[in-house]
């Protein structure tokens, strides 16, 4: 059957994949345009069979990419890097800096990267948009939800399945859009308005960084996409400029100008020291910046948090499971580029454990049931940054898949519950707020579980998923080390930066810290919600107060009476719940297609994702990056940078492995412990004693480390400053000179060309006649012009053409031969000159009306070509 | 070679029979629909003889006199293109503003025809033939409304101008057949090829007066004086009918006899040819149509002289032929086709934001349209937007081939200079914007109040799918630009 499939599909022409993405942008525009027509149960069928059907298509074209890449080979057999490649049209073809013309095109290809990342995104999307259908139910904007919903699946398939990076950024831009309008979605409410704006913005200036790596790519390797690029990613730090050295991306100097000056004792020379960085850093630092906006990391990682603000099925599957994930899935995809530098491998590697640590101790005391979740998933996907940034992508990407699932489910079981207690309470804030939750257990059966599966999956409970996972990116973050391939190359010259050898454990001993603050917060928000005795009673306000948007399901409308319990909260339609087993069991399951250890001890089990992913990060890390685990050669042999990487030294790296799990074990066994112990035994006592022994910590944390008042204070009053001085500069300068002068001229002008607009004929014909003899002028007067080209000792001196020209040259600079007449032919001459002289050469033309010109040129040799010393600077 | 010859014979025999039917009825109704289709079906017949390859049809059927290639192919397609637009757009303004008469459509189609004969003639007498039919359309459209003494002095105007420019031309083209003896394109190339005619100042007596009456027809600077007022004074179809295929046809003449006859390295060397000639006007062209666009008052004003800065565009794109020969004619004509469907667009609903008595002249009565009305807004600044050349429209990508042709053929800073003044120009774009959005109308002042019609509405729809594609699918227009211009250049 696959076979008849790829028949039809070719594996280069694979319009399948048209399928795939125009199902979702058929169900936007179906339900923006007539939404309102077609009525909810339209809508709701219009957007489950737009994602159902994507979703499988993306089955099919799963399978016959397991077809082509030859899986069926068995365990051991190679599978080689093969994609199914669909070009829709080209777009548009730019231009390179030497002239050539590279199309860039409409073109989308799956390959083993990019097809598991379809089926997540398709099938998490399918659950989550079932889970919808009910969630939203009451909603008046239920079509235009769906419509942005379905389009947030179309842009970030685009940005999946793109082929080069202008479509990555199409789809990159989209999944931005989406987000804005869905995080606003309710922007009758000033806040969640301004919580859009806060994640536009953010993740504007990660663009900024995109499109700078886009042009630098452009410079270096000359194409922009996926193939392209690694073929000529060597370039990126051996291309040489015209003086034969290495071409580097200049910081300092600004501009190549020279700032050390002296002025007495004040000496500023120090200005002058020369900071470059190769491009394979450059490029890298910029998509890292694209990839922190996109990923919410630091420093850019504030909106995702307030991004909370949009309805939890969003929050699900954009801000946990797929849209937060692209900066994860960019660095996977273009890890060629970031294995180059090992500085930008460090920076990912750091930002993801700062961002890890950060987000995890926030998270410890946030009472917010959806805050937690979202500082959760700041702090994963930090992990997955340790992991891509120690060079185990597959490690890296293994996480993005079970943080899929587990994340959907806890977020949808968070709705689930928000779900019953709005019922109740009618108040978006308190609705959501732990302190008013507890014993939910009871009520929310289905909810509960699955929630409970869930979170030990992300706390690392040995055997479920998220474990796995971690354990892989902690083991890998210890024992590897990027090394530069530039220690192969004879650029020696240029300072090659080293990861030192204690980045590793740095990376390890952070991540098992924030593993245990996870297991923590995680329990802390499992048992406050689910355990315990209902504390939400007698918390409630009269209906009327509630939004209008988020009606309550009609369960329970009448006015309560505040002093007695009303109704208890209810378990979710099946709607809801079947997502959430179906993601529950996943969340505990998924982790066995990469069990790490127990696949190479228990051999049915195997590492399939290893296995299947290999192909893709081949090269990065065994050719031109040799991303290997280079620091156990120099934990056996103490030697420094190593060409090749012994068996002995690998063997004592797999011997490190059970050792190094006991962290990720201790940290789940540590974090559900104290958890355990403050919230059931304790009843919450301890946390209310640590809160008031410390309350500025407490504080501290609780207000997020004040990093949103910190922008406040520095960048947005620093943009504010700099407003100011513009505008002032703006009305003084600008306003006061400039645009005086400018308007005084341009009205002068705009007079004198109104006065000879005076609609009179005369004037204009007149005018038209001034016009053509102002052209004859131009054709009456000679022009002497020629080019001079240099070859070698000489040069070239060709006459420019003209009509009816004829020429007579001087080339010795002593004057014309008044005999020699004057020729149409005599258009090139060569002169030499030796090194250090001068020459004077003349050129006369005489024009069809026999009018002469006579042009001078003055050639110059110099002395002997010195390369000039970049850098250096004579005081 | 009646397949050749089709786009021809079916825009002239629908156009007579729909005089007929219009005599014989006395209705003029459905005249505007009917009128579409027949223009619709001559651009079909064009894209259709081009889709069939120039190898499978006998193109010689008519030359050196009409010249059947694909450069003339394209413009067979275009042209037609754009008079059917204008042809659904005259029908519901002529009808809203009681100006209803059968003539109208018959100029339409008689002009056009004029301007598909233009971008085939390959010989001076057809060319003069082709440039009058479509000169003396074009002048009775602009003074079409007989009550408006604007209109009328537009009309008086152009034509005066438009005599003497004619003049000019007619005189260049009798200079040239007296020294080669030729009057077709191609005897005129091999006569001034041989025999050193190049030397003879006649011959660029000729090149200087040719130049000044194309230069007209572009409504280049200092050429363009009539434009502004015979644009602002003709009824608003008429405007758009100018604005892009007269346009067009200008282009089209302007860059066959140019490339033909004064194609070799002398005539275009960029130290004494045409090309630096033809950059100065084009810089002063763009330059001052954007200074005095600036301070228009009246929209219908600032369009008709974007549209002057817009063929100060083009212009650079022909200077720059000397360097990158088939590049620049192609951006040329890339550029031609997007701006035609944006022009046409914006004047478009221009027409559809005024009414009978409530027109919409200008910034003033724009005023809050934009939220009075969110779709007209919304196509407004669609157009604007195309025209200022932002992505993703038709405009950005004709501004950036043009761009890339420019730097292509080493001129960096006419490159420079059109970037910056595209972004000159989007203040005065941008500005309607700014009426429509945030704007209010002032207490009492008059409101354009939106006119509703079937037929304005679908040629905007049209346009407004050509200027979304084009923006997002430019690849097959693009190829077909280069073919046509790779013909002509060879």
């Amino acid at each position: 059957m696959i076979e008849t499939l790829l028949r039809i599909f070719p594996q280069g022409d694979f319009s399948l994949i048209a399928v795939i993405l125009g199902m979702p942008l058929l169900g936007a525009i179906v339900n923006g345009v007539f939404g309102a027509r077609i009525g909810k149960p339209g809508v709701r069928f219009m957007a489950l069979a737009a994602i159902g059907i994507s979703f499988f298509a993306c089955v099919l074209s799963f399978l016959a990419l397991d077809k082509v890449v030859g899986a069926g080979g068995g365990e051991h057999a190679e599978l080689v890097h093969g994609k199914l490649a669909w070009t829709a049209w080209e777009w548009m073809s730019a231009t390179t800096f030497g002239g050539a013309s590279i199309p860039i095109q409409f073109r989308f290809s799956i390959d083993a990267l990019s097809g598991i990342m379809m089926l997540v995104v398709t099938g998490v999307g399918f659950l989550i948009h079932l889970y919808a259908t009910s969630y939203m139910e009451k909603d008046p904007g239920f079509a235009r939800f769906f419509a942005y919903l379905n389009l947030f699946v179309f842009s970030m398939l685009v940005l999946i399945l793109g082929d080069n990076l202008p479509v990555l950024f199409v789809g990159w831009e989209g999944v931005g859009l989406c987000s804005y309008l869905l995080i606003g979605f309710w922007f009758e409410a000033e806040k969640n308005a301004a919580a859009g704006k806060k994640a536009f913005i953010a993740n504007r200036i990660g663009d900024f960084g995109l499109i700078l790596a886009m042009a630098l790519l452009v410079y270096y390797t000359g194409s922009l996409d996926w193939d392209g690029i690694q073929q000529h990613a060597g370039e990126l730090i051996t291309k040489t400029n015209a003086q034969g050295k290495l071409d580097t991306v200049s910081i300092w100097p600004v501009g190549g100008g020279s700032y050390g000056l002296v002025f007495g004792w004040i000496n500023l020379s120090f200005l002058n020291k020369t900071l470059a960085i190769t491009g394979a850093t450059a490029v890298g630092l910029c998509l890292l910046l694209g990839c922190t906006g996109k990923s919410a990391q630091l420093p850019l990682y504030v909106w995702l948090p307030d991004a909370m603000a949009g309805p939890t099925p969003v929050s699900a599957l954009i801000h946990a499971a797929t849209m937060v994930t692209a900066g994860v899935y960019l660095v996977c995809r273009l890890s060629f580029v970031f294995a180059m530098s090992p500085f930008v491998m460090a920076c990912v590697g750091g930002i993801g454990a700062l961002t890890a640590l950060l987000a995890a101790t926030i998270a410890l005391v946030q009472n917010d049931i959806k805050k937690v979740l979202a500082y959760s998933t700041v702090s994963q996907l930090g992990f997955m940054f340790i992991g891509v940034g120690a060079g185990a992508f597959t490690a890296g990407f293994f996480h993005v898949l079970t943080h899929a699932f587990f994340k959907a489910c806890l977020f949808l079981g968070a709705g689930s519950v928000i779900h019953a207690m709005h019922a109740r309470i009618h108040d978006d804030d308190a609705s959501q707020d732990m302190r008013n939750m507890g014993g939910l257990k009871k009520y929310l059966p289905y909810t509960y579980w699955t929630f409970f599966v869930s979170t030990l999956a992300i706390a690392g409970m040995p055997l479920l998923s998220g474990f796995f996972s971690k354990d892989e990116i902690l083991y890998r973050a210890y024992i590897n080390k990027t090394v530069s391939p530039q220690m192969d190359r004879a650029l020696k010259s240029f300072g090659v930066w080293e990861q030192p050898d204690w980045f590793g454990p740095v990376l390890y001993t952070v991540g098992v810290i924030a593993a245990t603050m996870t297991a923590f917060y995680m329990f802390r928000c499992f048992l406050l919600t689910f355990h315990g005795d209902f504390r939400g009673w007698t918390i409630g306000r009269p209906s009327q107060i509630s939004n209008p948007h988020h009606d309550d399901g009609g369960h329970g409308h009448h006015h309560e009476d505040l002093t007695t319990p009303g109704r208890a909260p209810h378990e979710s339609p099946w709607q809801m719940t079947v997502p959430l087993l179906v993601l529950a069991t996943f969340a505990a399951l998924v982790g066995y297609l990469n069990p790490g250890l127990l696949g190479h001890k228990i051999h049915f089990l195997g590492n399939a994702l290893d296995h299947w992913l290999h192909p893709v990060f081949r090269d990065t890390i065994e050719g031109a990056g040799r991303m290997v685990a280079l620091r156990a050669e120099h934990l056996v042999h103490g030697a420094k940078v190593p060409a090749e990487i012994s068996h002995e030294a690998l063997e004592h790296v797999e011997h490190m492995e059970p050792i190094l799990m006991l962290g990720g074990i201790s940290a789940f066994a540590i974090g559900v412990g104290i958890a355990y112990w403050m919230y059931v035994k304790e009843k919450g006592a301890p946390a209310k004693a640590l809160a008031a022994k410390f309350p500025g910590v407490h504080r501290f944390l609780l207000n997020k480390w004040y990093v949103d008042e910190l922008y406040d204070e520095v960048v947005l009053s620093s943009v504010d400053a700099l407003a100011d001085t513009a505008a002032a500069a703006d009305r003084t300068i600008v306003d006061g000179i400039l645009a005086r002068l400018t308007a005084l001229i341009a009205s002068f002008t705009g007079t004198i060309f109104r006065a000879f607009q005076t609609g009179v004929v005369h004037t204009y014909s007149a005018i038209m006649v001034v016009g053509l003899a102002a052209l004859g002028v131009f054709f009456f007067r000679p022009h002497a012009e020629a080019t001079v080209r240099k070859l070698g000792a000489d040069y070239q001196l060709t006459a420019a053409p003209g009509m009816g020209y004829k020429y007579r040259w001087d080339l010795d600079g002593k004057g014309f031969d008044e005999k020699q007449l004057l020729s149409s032919t005599d258009i090139q001459h060569k002169v030499t000159l030796e090194e250090g002289k001068t020459k004077t050469v003349r050129l006369e033309v005489e024009n069809a009306f026999g009018r002469r010109g006579i042009r001078e040129f003055v050639l110059t040799r110099a002395e002997s070509t010195k390369t000039i010393e970049v850098g250096k600077n004579a005081q | 070679m009646f397949l050749v010859l089709s786009p021809f014979i079916v825009l002239a025999v629908g156009a007579l029979l729909l005089m007929l039917a219009e005599a014989f009825t006395g209705s003029e109704r459905s005249l505007s629909v009917v009128g579409s289709i027949v223009l619709f079906a001559t651009s079909a017949c064009g894209l259709a003889v081009w889709l069939l390859g120039t190898d499978n049809v006998d193109l010689s059927v008519l030359a050196p006199w009409i010249i059947l290639d694909r450069f003339s192919l394209f413009f067979n397609a275009l042209l037609p293109f754009g008079a059917a637009l204008v042809c659904l757009l005259s029908g519901g303004y002529l009808e809203e503003h009681r100006l209803q008469r059968g003539e109208f459509y018959q100029l339409i189609f008689f002009t056009t025809l004029g301007t598909m004969f233009l971008s085939a003639a390959g010989d001076g007498l057809t060319l003069l033939l082709g440039l009058e039919t479509m000169s003396i359309g074009a002048y009775a459209l602009t003074a079409f409304r007989r009550t408006s003494t604007r209109s009328v002095e537009g009309g008086l105007k152009y034509f005066l101008l438009g005599s003497f420019s004619a003049a000019l031309l007619l005189f260049g083209l009798a200079l040239l057949y007296g020294v080669t003896g030729h009057t077709d394109l191609a005897g005129l190339r091999d006569g001034l090829a041989h025999g050193g005619a190049l030397s003879d100042p006649r011959v660029i007596f000729a090149l200087l007066l040719v130049l000044s009456g194309l230069a007209f027809k572009v409504s280049a600077f200092p050429f363009h004086m009539w434009a502004p007022d015979a644009y602002e004074g003709a009824p608003t179809p008429a405007t758009s009918l100018m604005a892009s295929t007269v346009k067009a046809g200008g282009f089209a003449m302007a860059i066959r006899v140019l490339v033909t006859a004064f194609g070799d390295p002398a005539s275009t060397s960029w130290a004494s040819g045409w090309p630096p000639v033809v950059a100065w006007l084009a810089v002063l062209t763009i330059t001052i149509g954007n200074l005095i666009a600036g301070r228009q008052d009246s929209v219908k004003r600032m369009l008709a002289y974007s549209s002057v800065v817009h063929a100060g565009y083009m212009l650079v794109g022909l200077a720059a032929f000397g360097a990158a020969k088939s590049a620049a004619i192609a951006s040329i004509l890339f550029y031609l086709v997007t701006y035609t469907v944006s022009t046409i667009g914006a004047l478009g609903v221009l027409i559809l934001a005024g009414s009978h008595g409530k027109e919409a002249v200008s910034y003033e009565d724009l005023a809050g349209i934009g939220k009075r009305h969110p779709a007209l807004g919304l196509a407004f600044s669609f157009f604007l937007l195309s025209l200022a050349g932002i992505p993703p429209t038709a405009g950005f990508f004709g501004k950036w081939y043009l761009v890339k042709a420019i730097l292509e053929g080493g001129m960096p800073l006419l490159g420079v200079i059109t970037v910056l003044n595209s972004v000159l120009s989007a203040y005065y774009y941008l500005r309607v914007l700014v009426f429509m959005y945030m704007k209010e109308p002032a207490p009492g002042a008059p409101k354009a109040v939106p006119m509703r019609s079937g037929e304005v509405n679908a040629a905007l729809v049209i346009a407004a799918v050509c200027v979304a594609l084009l923006g997002l699918r430019p690849g097959a227009t693009i190829d077909a630009s280069e073919e046509a211009a790779k013909t002509l250049v060879q």
